[in-house]
């Protein structure tokens, strides 16, 4: 995509290291293999979740590879206003143009408006949505942002993304909150002392009548309070579903992982695969983009699905493992280190 | 070359270096809020010659320790935990607590989190010479700071933090106290945590840190007995296991709902909030004033009062409409109805059967008002809430009936009742070990809490104020009792004075002088002032002269005090606080130091002195040609009272200057009055007597008369309010954002219709309130021929249903709410008397910066700065005028009761006065005693036949039945007696004609 113009020397060359046996790469890796995929999270302190992730950086300065930046922040919404019951989540992709140098500022526009549209049908999807973005149902909810910010791509930018926010995600924290309300106690309205015994008899038409026609379900609850302010609050419920992206670039007929710039301007086709892997589920395909010139057939796709799947599910299970030693590092170890101090 | 290092904190390090925390705006939204955290090692521990810490030289804590508690002989220092703080603070600010107090910055913040008032207390507290306090950073030493644990509540790492900053100061004193060889090892002090909380006390201990509670450590000390008297009541119960709390009693209250629920029901509309306002004449009904109903919400009966007392800010929840009743009109006497209740049994052993008849009393009281018909009904509702509570100590007697031994040498612990003066206030109950030294005294007690399950608020004892009667006792009670500020000034304040002291003098006038700069010369004016007998702070001097072209100069000079009185120092802050002077009848408390006050500013005769002149040239009818201000120097040629400056006027002989001047002064006053009247003026009246003292060294005032009004008076009134007025428009003018001005609010109609249709009803008199000159001209045509006293009388009673003048910051309202309705005039101000008033300070400060003189601070430009100075001075100046008034009541009394004991001898028993009926009960009367200037209760013993519509009672009388009406003149017997129980001084009043009361 952000295609460095190579000569067609080169890409010829490059393509045919893909078709060749063994099939080469310039930096030398399988066709499935990975570069190298560094994380942290809680990057930045004032968000309620935040990660920053990197493909392929180099080892020594840390520069080099595909940087994303990825952070959470909920804001209070009204639902009468512009919110909507349940809470909901916008997400934003932002290119730094120091990422994409040859690209005017129209075409930049153009690429964070594809880059956020993907992600943002795919993680806004109900079938994701977490439970605990509610406070007052009808009155308050919880508007969840993820910005993303691509600070450097070198290839493979979508995974990059996904990834990133997965963790972002993974990472936000939902502040407790308890909801307020004023019911008004009937029947005993603080007993005036012998004024009103006597006349107890006539206030029982007033009783409210429960009955089941009774739809009408009046929330009495206007406001909210924090439960415990120092608390960065509860997990996003659901975390473990939030999806990897998966890009399966295609040189017919095989396909490779992970593309490098050069790679991605030698390859026509790119099929774009997004699964969650609920914990005690099957896997779901959430979302699916072929991007290009080429063509694919549908025998192919089912293929190629079934092949993404196999790679989504290493790539789940290394971040997994990742993300839990970060929360472990962050919290546990960070106590005992400052308790050994 | 220099070595630079940069010593960035790694982000793995965020849980140590960061403190983040959630907050709720008040708009709702929620945010997060980061601090930076840095740990060090060279926080000070604070004990005196540390050889660890590397101390600075203002430590205070003693080596030693303290060595005089005998449960810690090796010597301690006491550490606080959050919650003695929170309960006991009367202890620790008593100046016989002395332990040496290690207070922990996690203790500090906690207090701030949980109560503003006790955290500025606090740090009073710190600053206390007496004192001897160490704050410990805690959270910033590396060693006691920690980190909250996972699932931790912010409670229990608080608790935790506190007992680590315990053991580390443990650890550190054995390092202070270093074993040297061949010599007998030190005894190192004990670090004893001082906890109410018996969890984590027991923590505490499991950790080998010695931990005690308050009333444990206090029943070991030296003075125990006066100690304890100030332990708090909550010490005593809930945190303490080994007692049993309220346990089985029945809740006599309903439990108030949260801060938060409160708050989203007022938002929803359903609840509302207001000010608690218990009714004097009935203990079982208050009021609270809320935005949503016109009439302010009834609330009867203790359940509905639920627990509040009066001032406190509360939330009602409003019954049904077919609930809504009328207030009473009955008189119920707390005292009276309440004498059998025993403070012991209904503290500790619950309902026992008189507390029972009690309860049937009440609310046969309650239900007797129910049946009241005729007169309107108001909202009722129940208090739900409370928002703020409104404590602070009160003046109170102890009631001798509910002492259980009143032998005076007992020291037993007694729980007695402690009768606040204020009849607004409820009984309130407190347990002392001085009980019988008590009795008889004025003292000062502290509300701690009300439990839903007691009937009446538990406190403790602050402190005696000295016995009932003497001068000294009730001057201060009075005092305390309407937050008077009355402590001398301090020496920060005093070093604001010039430094000549009275030897100041306005220097020679020579260009070089600051004195004189812009300043015009008016030393030559025949100037003069007119001021009550033995007025020391002459705050204005007043001239005028014919000028050649017919029309008239008048002036009007008053004190300069902006110009000793700088903006923003220790002076201009502390009359800022006290706002006013307050005068009572037999001291005045200055709102600036006496030597500005009676001296530098007092614009004495004969000397020279700096003043403010507004100077008018007037056409001979008073119309104002022009008007200008000026800083000037003056030299007064006489000060005269209003009654010698009468006499002046009045002598045909005289025909001096001075004398010239006042007709000239006299002559536009009466023009300007006249103008003010037709601009529709109230003249109202309030009953102002004077008290002559004997003497001023003893406290029996020979008598009391109605004070006299002279020509003079009126002079020199009309002048001020012109000065005022002319003042007010320049200031607002120059300064519309922030101008300091005065404005009385025209009163709403519902205020006079009770007074109307009393009026119509029993006078066949109308009273017209649709503008303030029609009540002025209706008011005028109120007269009974008969009675002359009955027109004042109805003037009192339309000043009552009045509000009252406010000061106000002219940005903060809007323009056409800014008028006088008494004085008529479109705009006002207090510009005359800045001696005594702030409110003046600031407006001379404003008309300074608006002629030119000097910029104006930059604290003037500031609305919300304004405001809120203004705010203090408003309540000041309202709690100054009750403070006056009940020190005129008080020498009333006095003279009352010297009265009735001269006249005894005579024969004659009783001090015997006519007197007006202003209010009709259904079992007694009120009257005013014009006389007197007293308002007083005639109770009968049963109930009347009581017309509320006709405001008429019927009693039976020799010859027949009485009807007795509002506005009846009646005569009455007055008598000062001492309530036996509580030795509170009460006026009883009986009824003499038309019946004898004493048979009712």
């Amino acid at each position: 995509m952000a295609s460095t113009s190579i000569s067609k020397a080169e890409k010829s060359y490059i393509q045919a290291g893909f078709l060749s046996s063994p099939p080469l790469r310039a930096d030398g890796r399988a066709l499935h293999d990975f570069r190298s995929v560094a994380l942290e999270t809680g990057v930045a302190p004032l968000a309620n979740g935040s990660a920053r992730l990197s493909i392929g950086a180099n080892a020594h300065d840390g520069g080099g590879g595909t940087e994303v930046l990825a952070a959470t922040k909920l804001e209070v919404e009204n639902v009468e206003e512009d919110g909507c019951d349940g809470g909901r989540i916008v997400c934003t992709v932002t290119c730094s143009p120091a990422a994409y140098p040859q690209l005017s500022s129209n075409a930049l526009d153009d690429l964070q408006y594809d880059m956020t549209v993907i992600l943002h049908q795919t993680l806004s999807h109900p079938s994701l949505h977490p439970n605990n973005l509610g406070i007052l149902p009808k009155k308050k909810s919880w508007l969840l942002n993820l910005d993303i910010v691509v600070l450097a791509d070198a290839g493979n930018i979508y995974d990059a993304i996904f990834m990133a926010a997965r963790a972002a995600l993974w990472d936000t924290k939902v502040p407790k909150t308890r909801s307020v309300e004023y019911k008004v106690r009937k029947g005993n309205s603080g007993g005036v002392v012998g004024g009103k015994t006597g006349s107890s008899g006539d206030m029982d038409v007033d009783e409210e009548t429960t009955s089941g026609f009774d739809t009408r379900q009046i929330q009495q609850a206007t406001d909210f309070e924090l439960t415990d302010y120092w608390d960065e609050g509860e997990v996003l419920d659901g975390r473990e579903r939030w999806p990897i992206s998966i890009t399966l670039n295609l040189p017919p007929p095989t396909h490779f992982l992970d593309a490098t710039l050069p790679e991605e301007s030698a390859v026509p086709l790119k099929a774009l695969l997004v699964y969650s892997f609920p914990p005690s589920e099957s896997p779901n395909v959430q979302a699916m983009r072929i991007l290009g010139s080429g063509e694919l057939t549908v025998v192919l796709l089912k293929d190629l699905v079934k092949e993404g799947e196999k790679y989504a599910r290493e790539l789940f299970i290394a971040l997994n493992s990742k993300l839990k030693e970060e929360d472990i590092r962050r919290n546990q170890k960070a106590r005992e280190r400052f308790a050994r101090r | 070359m220099v070595e630079i290092t940069i010593r960035k904190r790694p982000r793995t390090e965020a849980v140590v270096t960061q403190h983040k925390f959630l907050k709720k705006t008040a708009r709702g939204k929620v945010i997060k809020v980061l601090r930076e955290r840095y740990l060090r090692d060279d926080v000070a521990c604070g004990i005196q010659g540390c050889p660890v810490c590397d101390m600075p030289a203002e430590d205070v804590l003693p080596v030693a320790g303290d060595k005089e508690h005998p449960m810690f002989p090796n010597g301690h220092f006491i550490l606080p935990d959050t919650n003695v703080f929170l309960s006991q603070m009367d202890l620790i600010e008593s100046s016989l607590f002395t332990p040496p107090i290690i207070l922990l910055q996690t203790v500090i913040e906690e207090v701030r989190h949980r109560s503003l008032p006790l955290y500025n207390r606090l740090k009073a507290l710190t600053k206390m010479d007496d004192k001897r306090v160490w704050v410990f950073y805690n959270e910033y030493r590396s060693e006691t700071a920690i980190v909250r644990e996972e699932d931790e509540t912010p409670n229990d790492r608080n608790d935790r933090g506190i007992r680590s900053a315990t053991s580390w100061y443990s650890a550190h004193i054995t390092l202070a106290h270093p074993p040297v060889r061949g010599r007998v090892s030190e005894k190192v002090p004990t670090i004893v945590l001082l906890t109410e909380d018996a969890a984590n006390r027991e923590k505490a201990e499991r950790s080998g840190i010695s931990a005690i509670s308050v009333r444990n450590y206090v029943n070991k000390m030296k003075n125990a007995t006066q100690l304890l008297d100030l332990l708090s009541a909550t010490g005593t119960n809930e945190l303490e296991p080994t007692r049993a709390s309220s346990g089985g009693r029945a809740a006599l209250y309903s439990d108030y709902l949260s801060t938060s629920t409160l708050l989203a029901g007022i938002k929803s509309g359903i609840l509302h909030q207001g000010h608690f306002n218990a009714n004097q004449y009935n203990y079982l009904e208050g009021s609270v004033s809320v935005a949503a109903f016109d009439k302010s919400v009834l609330l009867v009966g203790r359940e509905n009062m639920n627990r509040a007392v009066d001032g406190d800010v509360v939330v009602v929840e409003i019954f049904d409409e077919k609930e809504w009743r009328a207030s009473t009109n009955e008189v119920v006497d707390q005292d009276a109805t309440l004498k059998n209740d025993d403070a012991e049994a209904s503290g500790d052993d619950g309902e026992e059967l008189d507390t029972n008849s009690l309860v049937d009393e009440e609310s046969k009281l309650v239900r007797n008002g129910a049946k009241t018909v005729g007169t309107e009904r108001q909202p009722t509702g129940r208090i739900v809430g409370i928002i703020k509570r409104n404590w602070r100590a009160y003046v109170c007697h102890i009631d001798s009936t509910s002492l259980s031994t009143a032998t005076s040498t007992s020291l037993a612990l007694q729980t007695v009742f402690a009768t606040p003066v204020s009849r607004l206030l409820p009984r309130i109950r407190l347990r002392t070990r001085q009980a019988p030294i008590l009795l008889g005294q004025k003292i000062l007690v502290t509300i701690d809490r009300w439990d839903a399950h007691s009937r009446y608020p538990e406190g403790h004892f602050v402190r005696a104020l000295g016995k009932a009667e003497t001068k000294e006792a009730e001057q201060e009670s009075l005092l305390l009792e309407f937050d008077v500020p009355y402590r001398p000034f301090g020496k920060a304040i005093l070093d604001c004075l010039p430094k000549e002291g009275d030897q100041w003098v306005v220097p020679l006038k020579q260009d070089v002088s600051k004195e004189w700069r812009d300043r015009e010369d008016l030393r030559e004016l025949i100037i003069c002032s007119i001021d009550p007998p033995n007025c020391q702070d002459i705050d204005d001097a007043l001239h005028a002269r014919q000028l050649p072209n017919g029309n008239i100069e008048a002036g009007v000079h008053i004190a300069d005090v902006s110009h000793f009185v700088l903006p923003d120092n220790p002076m201009d802050s502390e009359a800022a606080s006290r706002g006013t002077t307050v005068y009572l009848v037999d001291k005045r408390i200055d709102m600036l130091p006496s030597l500005l006050g009676t001296n530098l500013c007092s614009l004495r005769p004969f000397v020279e002195r700096l003043a403010f002149s507004a100077i008018w040239e007037m056409t001979p009818t008073a119309e104002i040609v022009n008007v200008r201000f000026t800083k000037s120097v003056i030299a007064s040629k006489a000060a005269f009272t209003y009654a010698e400056a009468q006499t002046r006027k009045d002598d045909p002989n005289l025909n001096d200057p001075l004398t010239q001047s006042i007709r000239l002064l006299n002559t536009l006053a009466l023009k300007l009055k006249e103008k003010r009247m037709a601009a529709g003026a109230l003249n109202l009246a309030s009953p102002e007597v004077k008290i002559h003292l004997d003497s001023s060294e003893s406290s029996e005032p020979i008598d009391v008369e109605q004070k006299e009004l002279h020509e003079t008076n009126s002079l020199v009134e009309e002048f001020m309010l012109l000065a005022n007025i002319s003042v007010a428009r320049k200031i607002q003018d120059t300064f519309p954002q922030t101008a300091v001005l005065r404005r009385h609010l025209p009163p709403p109609k519902a205020n006079f219709e009770k007074l109307q249709d009393i009026l119509q009803k029993r006078k066949g008199m109308t009273l017209d309130v649709s503008s303030s000159g029609t009540l002025a001209a209706s008011l005028d045509k109120c007269v009974d021929p008969a009675e002359p006293a009955f027109n004042t009388l109805v003037r009192i009673m339309a000043t009552r249903c009045m509000l009252s003048a406010e000061y106000f910051c002219s940005g903060s309202v809007g323009r056409e709410t800014f008028g006088h309705y008494g004085l008529a005039s479109p705009i006002y101000t207090h510009f005359t008397s800045p001696i005594r008033r702030y409110a003046d300070v600031l407006a001379h400060r404003q008309l300074a910066a608006s002629i030119g003189y000097t910029p104006l601070h930059a604290t003037l430009h500031s609305k919300s700065h304004v405001e809120r100075i203004l705010d203090v001075v408003n309540r000041r100046h309202r709690m100054a005028q009750m403070a006056g008034r009940a020190s005129v009541e008080f020498y009333v009394g006095l003279a009352l009761k010297g009265r009735g004991e001269r006249e005894k001898k005579d024969g004659q028993g009783h001090v015997r006065e006519s007197a007006f009926v202003i209010r009709t009960f259904r079992n007694g009367l009120g009257v005013f005693v014009s006389k007197l200037g007293i308002e007083g209760l005639v109770m009968f013993k049963r109930d009347t036949q009581f017309d509320p519509d006709n405001y008429t009672i019927t009693v039976p009388g020799a010859g027949g039945d009485v009807h007795i009406a509002v506005f009846d003149k009646i005569v009455v017997d007055i008598e000062v007696e001492k309530d036996k129980n509580t030795q509170r001084g009460k006026i009883n009043m009986t009824l003499v004609e038309p019946v004898d009361s004493r048979a009712l």
